[in-house]
């Protein structure tokens, strides 16, 4: 894990797609999430809209856009639950900011950075989605950390297979 | 200021967004007398707009892979199906037919129970209206158990209805679009409904836990509740119907909070991981579809006709009572009854005689203590015997043969 200074990574490293995958990757996932769920039952330990959130912000390199991405995603995310709209909306407008952020930082090609990465991440939002339903709304949630480590496992592995899937759609120059 | 802005902006973008949420947050939350805060059930204008933004852009490409599959999978079955499909068809619409006779049968007398149900005061709810839909999308999250179902405002779904199988419950309609819906799953922490142990007739509160299993809140630890044990809707939630499935009971916990009150985990009756089709109540009030009131109408003239022959018969017969001649004229003496009549020429013959009468045999009846107790019976007048013969043409009264004659006079039996 090589430490690069923030300006110099972000200059020789920033990923580029085509137009079309920044909008057709984030909806699929947006879409198999909810309806994947419905074909594996109860084992839908997954979050795919966080995983993609962290694969264009790790590979964008700028904390506004995987802001941005991340705030949109969550914010579809409760538009789909019954569940007030927002609180996906902050834990993945903290994970874009966070994944941006360190993706300036080191090198993040490495299989097993991925998968910390995105274990931590994933756990990360989380405690951010319960400590802002529980504390900062005060409202009873039901809850269990043992699914949600299940789901923090089953986005690392996800990541790892479907990061490299990623990376061939990106732009060459 | 430009330079604190250049140098942050990242920061700045990042808490401009996540106050922008947060502030949106506070409009949904409300905070009710009993010093609890509970989301606003009804959405305000700008969430229910984000909402159907949502589900406008994500529904159409979830239900064209759901569709797709559902195609693909049924593509080989179908064919499979297919064979024999005409006699089965035939089959079918022959118990169809038999079907709705019953059908309308039963619900006149549905009809008939529920208005003798009003008289004595129940608030009884019967299920006369359900759309069918196809459950297609989830949340995509398990902290919230709702999924989506292809029909909407168009077929007239309205919040509050419930959804359920053949097998059990599954939920209510929570938000309902245009063309879809969106269900609370029973499975889901925030969710409730009334419900009832089938044979203790315990009652107590249906709701998820933090897994999505259903479990039965409140109730006082009771030794009576076995695993097993259906479960069903109480009715006083006033949106499922009463005596509907829920479930079986899994097992007896204890409830983590209050020491005295135990926790019933249920299995579910209807499968909920995996719902395709589902049925919405859309009403309990009696509403009859015109080929259904067309059956009740036909069902009642049948039953109407029935009386009107039978009266029709009794009243030919008391018509045809009244003309024919009587045996016995209560206003002539009885030497001038009918029966003796020698003019006519097709009279009644009389009873035949009894081989050794009794008190039965007629002109032998007697009283307790009357004379004829110790005397014995007077013989019975036998007709003398006169051989028919009509083809004379006297007009004398014909007489039956002979048959037999007492050898000994009759003797009451002691």
């Amino acid at each position: 894990m090589s430490l690069l200074s923030a300006d110099s990574r972000r200059d020789f490293e920033i990923r580029r797609y085509p137009l079309l995958v920044y909008g057709l990757v984030p909806l699929a996932s947006l879409v198999l999430q909810a309806w994947l769920p419905r074909v594996v039952g109860r084992y839908d330990w997954f979050d795919l809209p966080l995983v993609i959130t962290v694969y264009f912000a790790l590979g964008r390199r700028s904390p506004i856009q995987g802001t941005i991405m991340g705030a949109g995603m969550g914010l579809f995310e409760d538009a789909l639950s019954h569940h007030a709209i927002g609180v996906n909306g902050i834990a993945k407008t903290v994970v874009g900011f966070l994944a941006a952020s360190v993706g300036i930082r080191i090198e993040v090609e490495n299989q097993i950075v991925r998968l910390l990465l995105n274990f931590s991440l994933s756990l990360l939002s989380s405690v951010i989605y319960f400590f802002t339903y529980r504390f900062l709304l005060g409202l009873a949630l039901e809850w269990s950390w043992l699914t949600e480590l299940m789901r923090a496992v089953g986005n690392s592995l996800i990541a790892i297979v479907l990061f490299p899937s990623l990376d061939r759609l990106q732009m060459r120059e | 200021m430009d330079s604190f802005f250049a140098r942050y902006r990242n920061l700045v973008v990042l808490l401009a967004i996540l106050m922008a949420q947060i502030a949106g947050l506070a409009v949904q939350v409300r905070h009710n007398s009993t010093g609890i805060n509970t989301l606003d059930p009804s959405d305000p204008s700008g969430v229910r707009l984000i909402r159907l933004w949502g589900n406008a852009i994500i529904s159409p490409p979830e239900r064209l892979i759901h569709g797709t599959r559902i195609g693909l999978s049924s593509l080989w079955t179908n064919y499979i199906d297919l064979r024999h499909v005409r006699d089965e068809n035939h089959d079918l619409q022959e118990t169809v037919d038999r079907l709705r006779l019953e059908q309308a049968a039963l619900l006149e007398d549905a009809r008939q129970g529920q208005r003798l149900q009003a008289l004595l005061g129940f608030q009884e709810k019967y299920i006369y209206t359900t759309v069918a839909a196809q459950a297609y999308g989830s949340s995509g999250s398990d902290r919230s158990h709702v999924f989506y179902i292809d029909k909407g405002s168009r077929e007239d779904l309205k919040p509050d209805m419930a959804v359920i199988t053949a097998d059990g419950i599954v939920g209510k309609v929570r938000d309902v679009f245009l063309h879809t819906a969106q269900v609370l799953a029973v499975n889901d922490a925030t969710s409730g409904a009334g419900v009832i142990l089938e044979s203790t007739r315990i009652r107590g509160i249906l709701r998820g836990d933090a897994v999505g299993r259903l479990e039965v809140v409140g109730i006082l630890a009771d030794q009576r509740i076995q695993p097993g044990e259906k479960v069903l809707t109480a009715g006083g939630d006033l949106i499922f119907p009463r005596g509907l499935p829920v479930g079986v009971v899994e097992k007896v916990v204890p409830d983590p909070d209050r020491d005295a009150f135990i926790d019933i985990i249920v299995k579910p009756a209807a499968h909920l991981e995996r719902l395709d089709e589902v049925l919405v109540i859309t009403s309990t009030e009696p509403r009859f579809s015109p080929q259904e009131e067309q059956d009740i109408a036909a069902s009642e003239s049948q039953k109407a006709v029935v009386p009107t022959a039978i009266k029709d018969q009794v009243k030919a017969s008391e018509i045809m009572a009244e003309k024919l001649p009587g045996l016995i004229d209560p206003n002539l003496p009885p030497d001038q009854q009918p029966l003796h009549d020698t003019s006519n020429p097709n009279p009644a013959p009389p009873p035949p005689q009894p081989l050794h009468a009794d008190e039965f045999s007629p002109g032998a009846a007697t009283t307790p203590g009357s004379e004829t107790d110790k005397a014995p019976a007077p013989r019975p007048q036998t007709p003398k015997p006169v051989v028919p013969h009509a083809a004379e043409g006297n007009g004398s009264k014909p007489q039956p043969a002979e048959v037999s004659k007492p050898l000994t006079a009759p003797q009451r039996n002691p």
